[in-house]
């Protein structure tokens, strides 16, 4: 499994094995790699329909730029840039 | 004909309409919001079909079964148990894949099962097409498409409930969520091992899915199994079999294959015809939480809410309060000078009238709140403030608990069951007292209203800005200290905005207002009773100065000024008259005698004024004297020596405890205290003389309303605190910490307030 406790690399954003659902912009697509963070905050995330290979889209940051905005499986969910990190994804275009 | 009874159990996620169709089917009043989580109580209510009856509990929405939070425990612990004979769920048609997943696991649960299949007009607006009865056959259960808003389809809902309920074959129709073949295999193996335990083939499923999940309650109970450690044991293998094949936990396995099983499922029997504009939330969203504009709406809109709720109180207001004098006095001139009159009139209406005053705010208050949580906002509320929340280590979902405070905090700290982690919520529970609730604000309105009458709004609002500020520094400090580690992962779903229903906001607002009169009517009723006894005995009392001789000392001294002030003047008319000289008109038509007569009616009317200023001053003081002397004043002396260093007399002390029954009894025991309804002057405008003369200054008032704000809440506040809490130890900690924080406020304000002589 991905470890995702690893010291992120920002030159290596384009690195496309490393490019996490933050990273994304407003309006930007992506498809879901692979999920860290702890059990329990998987689980949650995969109940609520952020699934391996589902596509997520960006929707928007809040005011404050945390929370983001995302749209999955239809309909509109937030979560904190924090755990958005944890998200491992690849751009769709 | 008998009737039969059946259970029936409403279950689905947050939001898909739930509490709509059980209001619908029951016609009991309830709770209607549109933000995730509203219903946190299990409620009941029932309804009969062609003779037979059905019981229905309407449960909280939850996303799974998985037991994360409070309200996932209860709807678990009672779809597992015998009770329900038929479970209704509901899902929202135009989010169907995500409120499917629940549904795949109430479908290995194994009770009947009927879907109702709510939402039908958004998902046509959205472009979606389902074809209900594939996905019936799909599901091995009866999907009947309704519509919440309309009532549309419910009937034919009734009838298969009761069909799923009675016909035996529907029942074993049920189908199995079917897995990839190397799950399946590991799920035959353990549900092998049940065989000797008479479990039906389907609990038996369901039990080792569940164990294949690691759920710990399953586990636990497996344990006192027969053959618990063979099973376990089995569990351990296939678990680890499943990890190695498919590189994650078991969990996550069979979650991801339940969406598996969605999506084929949906590829049969949806088709999508997608109109991005058609997302109507979304275009509103660019405005309401943009990136600019966002928060200062949102300010807008708490600004709103407080204007409103003050102006346009403000008129039922007055009338209430015209009806409650014309009430009493009615009733003191009916049975004057009795005890009864005194106990309806100064006890009763006295007390509970001084709140019955702020009911038009409460209800307008509430009305709002249902409109934002109707429409959707309260969930963008959520978004916007979680960083702000974040910050004292909560959840933005916090944030709506909070803005109840305002109103009642009684609801809002039942409403902090919305919060997954008992660390959230037991933190949302304790500051939650700073947030000044509406019967905090007759104690604001009556002494701002008397020492700051310019600057009354200012003060009130700072009360406010003081309390938020309690609030994060208190949260602050205790996710710091008592009740640290991370809060809960923050994942909130953005419902999309709906045009709220009157219906439902009549019902939200009522509901909660009820509680509101429910208090009224008892907590408060007995308070003020207890109060007037204290303050009505002992009768008789003694006292230093003799009021009588003085009032007639008083009276005497004022005539013998007036008459004095006749003779001079007859005086002086006298000399004016002998000076005047015209035949042409009769001297006291003349303009010189006009004017001495204009000079001594002015005069006249100096002294009446301060005769009757005088002599109310005296009253003020004999009612003083004789509450002093009643056991409410004795009762306040005892404690006045504790609250002196804040500047309190004992009728601040006096007001601040009977305060802890309920806030706006300070208002009614400041009441009985100046006596008011034994003067002619009535209302308010009796207290806020009252205090005046009490002796307060401006600064003591300030560091009293600081006191008032922050010092425990009810007693109805408390009882709710160690409801939710569900411990004696946090209960006694909030309210020693709320004393502890008012008194070291009120102190401090006292304290500089002196050292730079302000307000004195
Ligand atoms: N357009 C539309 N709106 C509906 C329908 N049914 C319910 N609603 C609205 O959806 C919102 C949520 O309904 P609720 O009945 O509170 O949902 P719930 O499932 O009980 O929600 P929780 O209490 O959070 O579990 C309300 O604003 C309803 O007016 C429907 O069929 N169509």
């Amino acid at each position: 499994m991905f470890n995702f406790k690893r010291p992120r690399h920002k030159l290596h954003v384009s690195d496309e094995n490393d490019l996490r659902l933050s990273d994304l912009k407003p309006g930007e697509k992506g498809c879901i790699v692979e999920i860290g963070g702890s059990e329990n905050f998987r689980l949650r995330l995969i109940e609520m329909g952020i699934t391996r290979g589902s596509e997520i889209r960006v929707d928007k940051f809040a005011p404050l730029r945390d929370p983001i905005e995302l749209i999955v499986k239809g309909y509109h969910l937030s979560l904190r840039a924090m755990d958005a990190q944890k998200i491992a994804v690849k751009r769709i275009a | 004909m008998p009737e039969t009874t059946y259970n029936i159990a409403f279950a689905g996620n947050p939001n898909c309409g739930k509490t709509t169709i059980f209001n619908i089917l029951t016609g009991a009043k309830q709770r209607v919001g549109n933000w995730p989580g509203v219903t946190v109580e299990k409620k009941s209510g029932h309804s009969t079909y062609s003779n037979n009856r059905f019981d229905v509990i309407d449960l909280p929405g939850t996303y799974s079964l998985s037991a994360f939070s409070a309200e996932e425990t209860v709807v678990r612990q009672y779809l597992e148990s015998d009770e329900p004979d038929v479970v209704v769920n509901i899902i929202d048609a135009s989010n169907l894949e995500r409120n499917l997943f629940f549904t795949t696991q109430l479908i290995e649960l194994g009770k009947p099962l009927v879907i109702a299949l709510n939402m039908m007009d958004m998902a046509e607006e959205k472009g979606l097409q389902i074809d209900a009865d594939t996905l019936a056959t799909l599901l091995g259960a009866p999907v009947v498409p309704v519509v919440g808003r309309t009532g549309e389809g419910v009937d034919l809902l009734k009838e298969k409930i009761l069909r799923v309920s009675t016909d035996i074959s529907l029942k074993a129709r049920s189908i199995d969520i079917s897995y990839p073949r190397d799950i399946e295999q590991e799920i035959d193996k353990i549900s092998e091992l049940f065989r000797d335990n008479d479990l039906t083939d389907k609990h038996s499923r369901w039990t080792s899915i569940k164990l294949l999940e690691a759920d710990k309650q399953t586990r636990d109970e497996v344990r006192y199994h027969q053959n618990g450690t063979d099973i376990l044991n089995q569990v351990k293998i296939s678990t680890e079999r499943i990890e190695g094949l498919f590189k994650d936990t078991g969990r996550a396995v069979i979650s991801h294959a339940r969406y598996g099983f969605i999506q084929g499922a949906l590829r049969e029997c949806v088709v999508e015809n997608l109109a991005e504009s058609a997302d109507q939330s979304r275009q509103i969203d660019r405005v309401l939480t943009n990136r600019w504009l966002g928060l200062p709406i949102f300010g807008l809109f708490m600004w709103l809410m407080f204007k409103i709720t003050y102006d346009v109180g403000s008129i039922p207001m007055d009338w209430i309060d015209a009806g409650l004098v014309m009430l009493m006095d009615f009733i003191s001139s009916l049975l004057p000078n009795s005890m009864f009159a005194s106990l309806l009139v100064d006890g009763v209406l006295g007390g509970v009238g001084a709140i019955a005053v702020f009911l038009p705010n409460i209800f307008i208050l509430f009305f709002i709140i249902a409109v934002l949580e109707d429409s959707g906002y309260m969930a963008r509320v959520a978004f916007i403030m979680d960083r702000i929340m974040h910050n004292i280590g909560l959840h933005g979902k916090a944030f709506i608990p909070m803005i109840m405070g305002f109103g009642c905090n009684v609801p809002a700290i039942m409403g902090t069951r919305i919060l997954e982690s008992r660390r959230d919520r037991i933190l949302t529970v304790l500051i939650n007292p700073f947030m000044s609730c509406s019967a905090r604000l007759p104690v604001y309105v009556l002494v701002a209203g008397a020492f700051f009458p310019e600057n009354a709004a200012t003060v009130i609002f700072s009360m406010y800005i003081l309390g938020i500020l309690a609030a994060i520094g208190s949260g602050k400090l205790f996710s710091r200290t008592i009740l640290k580690g991370m809060s809960k992962p923050f994942v909130l779903e953005l419902p999309p905005y709906q045009k709220p229903t009157l219906r439902s906001l009549v019902l939200h607002t009522w509901e909660r207002g009820y509680l509101f009169i429910q208090k009224m009517g008892t907590v408060i009723l007995v308070g003020s009773v207890i109060i007037w006894v204290l303050g009505y005995f002992p009768t008789e009392v003694e006292l230093d100065r003799d009021y009588v001789d003085e009032k007639s000392t008083l009276i005497r001294h004022f005539d013998e000024e007036l008459t004095d002030l006749e003779s001079k003047f007859k005086i002086s008319v006298d000399k004016d008259r002998l000076a005047y000289h015209s035949e042409m008109i009769e001297y006291e038509s003349s303009s010189s005698y006009l004017e001495l007569h204009e000079q001594y009616k002015l005069l006249q009317d100096e002294i009446s004024t301060e005769k009757n200023k005088q002599l109310y001053n005296l009253r003020q003081q004999e009612i003083g004297d004789i509450t002093e002397q009643k056991w409410i004043g004795r009762v306040g002396k005892i404690f006045e020596p504790i609250v002196r260093p804040l500047g309190f007399s004992w009728r601040e002390s006096v007001a601040l405890i009977t305060g802890f029954v309920a806030k706006e009894i300070v208002v009614s025991t400041y009441g009985v205290l100046f006596g008011v309804g034994e003067d002619v002057d009535e209302g308010s405008q009796g207290v806020i003389s009252g205090l005046r003369s009490s002796g307060m200054t401006p600064l003591v008032a300030l560091s009293f309303l600081v006191f008032t704000l922050l010092y425990t809440p009810c007693l109805a506040t408390v009882a709710a605190i160690k409801r939710e809490t569900g411990t004696w130890a946090y209960t006694i900690f909030s309210i020693a910490y709320s004393l502890g924080l008012a008194y070291t406020l009120a102190y401090a304000v006292n304290y500089f307030g002196r050292m730079f002589n302000w307000l004195s």
